[in-house]
Order: structure tokens, then C-alpha cells, then sequence
């Protein structure tokens, strides 16, 4: 509680003292402000302060000094400027020469001021407003006006002794604000676009030209267009921008075109709208082809370039028959059986060895010319394809007869004979001859080896008295029946190597002659679709070959189609 | 809102350089010769140029209370010349001394600003538009007085005033001890001093003008 009790008495201590000092609140007398209107006089003003109810009445004096003396003065004139002023005229004023003044009574100074004349230039405010009317709009809503007045009489501006700017502020009678114009020099300005319909409020006030201070406003002029009878009382009000209608508008429209866009699947408006950026094409074969098996597409694509002398032909291919004469036996090279040959068809020097190759074959073809059945030739990597040809004898070798230059060479199948056996997938058609000298065979029919074929495969023996044994005996028995389903796949895989259906050596025609004659004819014996020139030589002539197939018994090892004895003891019953 | 400063310049050279390059003989075809009014006009509106610089310089980085309490009063190198500080003196004043004062004035003031713009540049007092600014003032200066003796040469020329200015060689000299006494000041009394000295070259030349113009009454 004693603390309570100390600070109400402190509280009530000051209250009372705050109250007694703000009835004796002494102010002293001060210098407000000292002006000069034209900078040739100048005057200073000051406030008296309260020191009234003191006993001695003072006395306040003005004195003032110019920096280059040592006397104060007094002040010349206590009366032309009012109470509490003081007045220097012209001859007291050195405009350039800093002064200064204080207020003093006889004993204290109260207040004291330094300056000098040209920085307390404050002019006085223009004179004789007018206004008159410049032109009205059409519709007599706006009109402009022409505002003029004239400077301060006190300022000596005709003699350029001082340089005034003038700011005009102006705006409509019911208004708080004022509108403000950017100061200028001259004396006359324009204000567009009034409302006729609105009176207006004018007041201008004046600077020195290179100082901050305004000074004093003038009188406000009033501007009433009904004055001077154009008024527009009745005139509707001016359209204000539509707004609400733009944004409405604006939203709407916008709106629309998001859905438009996003609705609109169709490939063409976006196209339109989102056309498609080019990317680089590169010229090739498209994968896509290659991999939905679309030969016929690759093939036209290949055939196009220059390097690619691929033609297959979609129809049947029908070898009408191949010429081979052997005019020097002697010239056959000798045989390679080499189980290690590497099947590298792309050699020029397995085309050499494999010379031997041909010559066995030719040998056998010899044989079997009499034959007329030269499944040899034709049979074993014919029918890739599956297609129903018919047996279409007269698709002529000729391209392959006149470009390989080996005229001594003929090959005679006799095609007829074949189509009675099995279909025309036992023959190929030279459809290129490559550079490299190997001939390219399009894929034949597929075979529609009718059950004789297979018949007369079992009744066969095959020749073997050596490692060598004759194709042509084993590749009547091939039977064609299974060839539907594995012609896709073979044809696949031979449609994944090289566009190059390139020579290979004699391959597993006799594992798949084999294999088709013991499995019944239902069974699905791969079957060679291709028959590929393995070698092309001039006077030995041509070796077709079975391209590889799958082998039904993988323990055959299919070295370029030839098959070993022991191997082919393996295949036969 | 001050007008900018740069535009002041550039404003100025042009000016300037138009009054050099087109006095012409008067047989030329659309040529204009220059009067001496607008001479005049021109070496003015540079003054005023000068002037609006310097009062920016000076409010921005010395920035005047308002009436400042005992402040003691600046001495300015200029203060000891006899310069007429009302316009009833300069209107009394022979035309050929008003001309010698603005002359001598102009000429004070070079060597110091010359001083004074190695003193800020080194010193890095300033930042660095108010050092351009001040770099703007002493080039103005220097071209100003090239324009006010031209247009003396002008007066001269055309009798206005007689060819007595041969106080220049005197004023040579005192402006040495002058220039010495200004590197004294510190930049704020410099700054101050030059604004008041440039207000007054921008009177005398209006006075000097009005002056020249007998329809005037001045």
C-alpha cells in the first residue's frame, strides 16, 4: 500500500505541475521568417512571445549587421510591413552581402538569424487572373480554356532582374483535391478538357526561378462555362470507359478459346494452331518396316538408292531354268569340305574355295539333267514367302542368265518337272547380281510340294560314298508341306540380315531333306525358301545354296550346308 | 522538379557552339546574323544553367536549415571585389565596368574550380553525380566566359561600349592570390560562395542586356 500511496502522489505532483506550466509556458519571442519579394527589399517578422505578464514590459529591437561591419544596427522601418516587422528598403539592401539580424530587448538577445538577400526571395502572387474560352468539344460536354494573369507587380521581371516560375493548381468547385500544372515561365496557360457542365477553381503562385520556395497564392479565379451561355446543363454524362463490359467480354472470349483448344482433338486444328516442328528425316529404311515384316516396303525403299540393286520381285518367282555347261572338267577345282569354312559369303576368297562346291553340283545337276528334276537348284532356301503362286515356269532366269557372263555355264532346271513334284518353292529367281559377284535370289513360292516329293524321298538312297554326296537327291525329298509356319519365321530372319541375300554355301538341305522324310508330311519341317548362288565363276558356274534354316536336330552342326557323313548318318534312318 | 543537369550541358555547348559558328557575313544566303540580343540571350540562359547547377549541387549535399542560427558568415575569395549588390548599382554603373565585372568574376572562379574538381576526385568526398556535376560547372564556367567575351568584342564592335577593358591584365594578377585564398575554403563554402557568385553573373548579364537595348528603360 505504501507504494500505492507513492506513486498517486507522484502522479498528482505532476499533474499539477504540467498544469501550472502550461499556463506559464514561456515563449519567447522569435524571428519567423525573413523574405524578400523582388530581391531589392527585404523584411523580417517575428513573434512577441508571452512575456507580458512579466514585470519589466520589454521592448524588442531588431538589429542587424552586414558581415563586413561590426555595429549592430536597428531596424529602419518597424511599420511598412506590419506589426512585428521589420522593413529594409532598397538602400539597405545589399542583395549579395550576407546579414544578420536578432531580436533583442536591452539586456537579452533573443533570437538571431544570418542570411543573405538572394536566398529569402519569396515573391508575391500574380495579378488579374482572366480566363477565356478557346473552343468547346461537338458535343459542347469538354471545353478548353485559356488561363492568363499577370506577375507580380513588385517583381522586376521586364528588366529580367528576377526570373519567376509560376505553378498553376486548379479543379472543380466541389472538389478537395487540386490539380496541379508543372511550374513554367510564362504567363499564360491552357487547361483542356473542362466540364462545361462544372465550375472551377483557379489559384496560381510564383517562385524564383532557380529556388524551392513558392510563394504566397493568389486569389482563386472562378471558371463557370454557364457564365458565358454555354453551359450544358442537360448534357448527358460523358461514357466512362466500359469496364465491366471489356472484362465480361475479355473473360468470355478468352474462355472460349481455352475450351476450343482443349476440345478440339482433331489433328488438323491442332495442327493448325500447334503446327508440327519438322525434325530431321534421315533417308532410310523406316524400323518400324522391318519390324512388322513389311518386305515388300523395305524392299521398294532399298531399290531406290543406287547401292542396292535389290529387286524382288512380289510375284511368283519362277526359275524357268538356269544353263550350266561345264566345257572344261578339268577346271574344277578341287573341293573343300572344311567344316570350318566360314560361311563368310561377303569373301571373295570363300567363293574360291567353295568353287569346289559348285563342281559337285554341277556334277550332280549334270546328272540330273537328264533328270529334269533339279530340286537341286531350286528347292532347298526357295519359299520364304508365303504366297499362293502358281506354278509360273516362265518366270524367266533371264536376269540372271544374261548377267552372269558365264556363258559356258548353264545350269538346265527344268522347271515343269518341279511343278509337278513340289510347287515352285524349289525354285529361286536371280533377281541381282551384286558387285561383288554373287547373285541375289528373291524368295520363291512357296512350295507346294505334293506328298510324292516325300514319297520318293524315302525311296531314295542317297549317295554317299564319300563326305561328298549329291544335293540334288537329297533335295527331292524336301518336303514343303511345313513351310507355312515356318515361313514367317525364316523369313524374318532372313529379312533381319543384310538387305544382301548373299551366297552362302550349300546348307542343310540335305539335314532338312532328312528330317522331312521322317517326320510325317504334317510335321513342320523348315524348309529352305532361298536358293542363293553361293559362287559365281565364270567357268565352273553356280552353286545355289539353302540358306540356313533351323535345324530340326540341333546336333547338326550346318557348316555351310555341308554335312559330314557321320551327320548324315545321323539324319537317315 | 530541376531541370537535368546533363541537358543543361548539352544544351549549352550546342548553344554555344551555334554562337561561334554562325556569325556570318551578311550577303549569305539564309544566313542569319546573330544580334546581340540573342547573344545575349544565349551567354544568359547559360548563366542561369550554371546557376540552377550550383543551387542543386549545394541543397543536395549541403542542405541550408533554414535560416540558420549563428551560423557565421562564409568568406568568399570574391568578397573582397567591388561587385554593385543592388540592381539600382547596376543599373547606375557604367556599362563597360559591369562588363569588367562579370569578367573578372568568371576569371576568379576558373583556377578554383579547376582546384576544386582535383580536390573532390581524390578525396571521393562527393558521389559520383554530384563530382559530374561538378566537373559540368567549371567546363560551363570556362565556356561562359569564352561567350561573354565574345559578346564583348560584339559591343565593341558595334560601339556599344567603348574599348577601355584594359583591366583584364590586373585582374590576371589578383586572381592568383585569389585562387590561393579559395583552396582554403571547404567544399561547403565553396559550393556556397560559387552559387552566390554565379546568381550575380546571371543578373549583371540581364541588367548588361536590358542596358544595351534602347527601347528598354532600364
Amino acid at each position: 500500500m505504501d507504494l500505492w500511496h507513492l506513486l498517486f502522489t507522484l502522479a498528482l505532483i505532476c499533474a499539477n505541475d504540467s498544469l501550472s506550466a502550461d499556463d506559464d509556458l514561456l515563449q519567447w519571442p522569435q524571428i519567423s521568417k525573413c523574405r524578400s519579394p523582388e530581391m531589392e527589399t527585404f523584411s523580417c517578422f517575428w513573434t512577441a512571445g508571452n512575456l507580458y505578464n512579466l514585470t519589466v514590459p520589454r521592448i524588442l529591437q531588431l538589429l542587424y549587421k552586414k558581415s563586413n561591419e561590426e555595429d549592430w544596427k536597428e531596424c529602419p522601418d518597424y511599420v511598412t510591413s506590419g506589426q512585428n516587422s521589420c522593413y529594409f528598403n532598397a538602400s539597405y539592401t545589399s542583395v549579395w552581402t550576407p546579414y544578420c539580424v536578432q531580436l533583442a530587448s536591452k539586456n537579452e538577445v533573443y533570437d538571431k538569424k544570418c542570411f543573405s538577400v538572394d536566398e529569402i526571395v519569396l515573391p508575391d502572387p500574380p495579378v488579374h487572373l482572366n480566363w477565356t474560352l478557346l473552343n468547346t468539344s461537338q458535343t459542347g460536354i469538354h471545353g478548353d480554356i485559356q488561363v492568363r494573369w499577370d506577375p507580380p507587380p513588385t517583381a522586376d521581371v521586364r528588366k529580367g532582374w528576377i526570373t519567376l516560375e509560376y505553378e498553376l493548381q486548379y479543379k472543380e468547385v466541389n472538389e478537395t483535391k487540386w490539380k496541379e500544372l508543372k511550374p513554367r515561365l510564362s504567363t499564360m496557360v491552357p487547361l483542356y478538357s473542362l466540364k462545361t457542365a462544372r465550375d472551377y477553381e483557379i489559384r496560381i503562385r510564383s517562385r524564383q526561378r532557380t529556388s524551392e520556395k513558392f510563394g504566397e497564392f493568389s486569389e482563386i479565379l472562378y471558371v463557370s462555362f454557364s457564365q458565358i451561355g454555354i453551359g450544358c446543363d442537360h448534357c448527358t454524362e460523358e461514357v466512362e470507359f466500359p469496364w465491366f463490359l471489356v472484362l465480361v467480354f475479355g473473360v468470355c472470349g478468352l474462355a472460349v478459346t481455352v475450351i476450343s483448344v482443349m476440345l478440339s482433338k482433331q489433328p488438323r486444328l491442332k495442327m493448325l494452331i500447334f503446327p508440327p516442328v519438322p525434325v530431321p528425316k534421315i533417308k532410310g529404311i523406316d524400323p518400324d518396316l522391318l519390324k512388322k515384316g513389311k518386305l515388300d516396303e523395305v524392299n521398294s525403299i532399298l531399290a531406290c538408292h543406287d547401292n542396292y540393286k535389290t529387286q524382288l520381285y512380289s510375284d511368283d518367282l519362277w526359275v524357268e531354268f538356269i544353263e550350266l555347261d561345264i566345257e572344261d572338267p578339268d577346271d574344277i577345282p578341287e573341293t573343300d569340305f572344311s567344316a570350318s569354312d566360314t560361311c563368310d559369303a561377303t569373301s571373295d576368297s570363300d567363293q574360291f574355295k567353295k568353287a569346289a562346291e559348285k563342281e559337285e553340283d554341277l556334277l550332280c545337276l549334270d546328272r540330273q539333267d537328264n533328270d529334269e528334276s533339279l530340286p537341286s537348284l531350286a528347292n532347298t532356301d526357295l519359299q520364304r514367302q508365303h504366297r499362293n503362286t502358281q506354278s509360273e515356269n516362265s518366270h524367266p532366269w533371264a536376269p540372271f542368265g544374261n548377267s552372269v557372263e558365264s556363258p559356258h555355264l548353264s545350269v538346265h532346271t527344268q522347271v515343269s518337272n518341279q511343278n509337278s513334284l513340289a510347287s515352285t518353292d524349289f525354285y529361286a529367281q536371280v533377281s541381282d547380281i551384286t558387285p561383288a559377284g554373287r547373285v541375289v535370289l528373291s524368295p520363291g513360292q512357296k512350295s507346294k510340294l505334293g506328298r510324292a516329293q516325300r514319297e520318293g524321298c524315302t525311296e531314295q538312297n542317297f549317295t554317299m560314298d564319300n563326305t561328298y554326296f549329291c544335293e540334288a537327291d537329297v533335295k527331292k525329298c524336301i518336303a514343303v508341306t511345313s513351310h507355312e509356319e515356318n515361313e514367317p519365321h525364316v523369313q524374318e530372319q532372313g529379312y533381319n540380315e543384310d538387305a544382301y541375300f548373299t551366297t552362302e554355301s550349300l546348307t542343310t538341305t540335305v539335314a532338312n531333306l532328312g528330317a522331312s522324310t521322317a517326320a510325317p508330311p504334317s510335321s513342320e519341317m523348315p524348309v529352305a525358301d532361298y536358293t542363293s548362288i553361293h559362287i559365281v565363276q565364270s567357268p565352273q558356274g553356280l552353286v545355289l545354296n539353302a540358306t540356313a534354316l533351323p535345324v530340326p536336330d540341333k546336333e547338326f552342326n550346318v557348316s555351310c550346308g555341308y554335312v559330314s557323313t557321320d551327320q548324315l548318318n545321323k539324319i537317315m534312318p | 522538379p530541376r531541370p537535368d543537369a546533363a541537358a543543361f550541358s548539352a544544351e549549352a555547348v550546342a548553344a554555344l557552339a551555334l554562337l561561334w559558328l554562325l556569325v556570318c557575313a551578311p550577303g549569305d544566303a539564309g544566313c542569319h546574323p546573330l544580334t546581340v540580343a540573342d547573344l545575349f540571350d544565349r551567354v544568359i540562359r547559360h548563366s542561369g544553367r550554371i546557376h540552377s547547377l550550383s543551387t542543386a549541387l549545394y541543397e543536395k549535399h549541403f542542405p541550408s536549415r533554414d535560416n540558420e542560427l549563428g551560423r557565421p558568415a562564409r568568406k568568399c575569395h570574391t568578397s573582397g571585389m567591388l561587385t554593385p549588390n543592388g540592381k539600382e548599382y547596376a543599373q547606375k554603373i557604367p556599362r563597360e565596368e559591369l562588363t569588367q565585372v562579370i569578367l573578372k568574376l568568371l576569371q576568379a572562379w576558373k583556377e578554383p574550380l579547376s582546384h576544386f574538381n582535383q580536390h573532390i576526385e581524390h578525396h571521393q568526398e562527393l558521389p559520383d553525380d554530384s563530382l559530374s556535376k561538378a566537373k559540368q560547372i567549371s567546363n560551363m564556367v570556362h565556356e561562359l566566359k569564352t561567350g561573354v567575351e565574345k559578346v564583348t568584342e560584339k559591343m565593341q564592335s558595334m560601339g556599344i561600349i567603348s574599348n577601355s577593358l584594359n583591366g583584364m591584365a590586373s585582374s590576371e594578377g589578383t586572381g592568383l592570390s585569389i585562387s590561393n585564398e579559395a583552396n582554403m575554403m571547404s567544399d561547403s563554402d565553396f559550393i556556397h560562395c560559387f552559387r552566390r557568385d554565379s546568381n550575380k553573373v546571371q543578373s549583371y548579364l540581364k541588367i548588361l542586356k536590358c542596358r544595351i537595348m534602347p527601347e528598354n528603360s532600364c
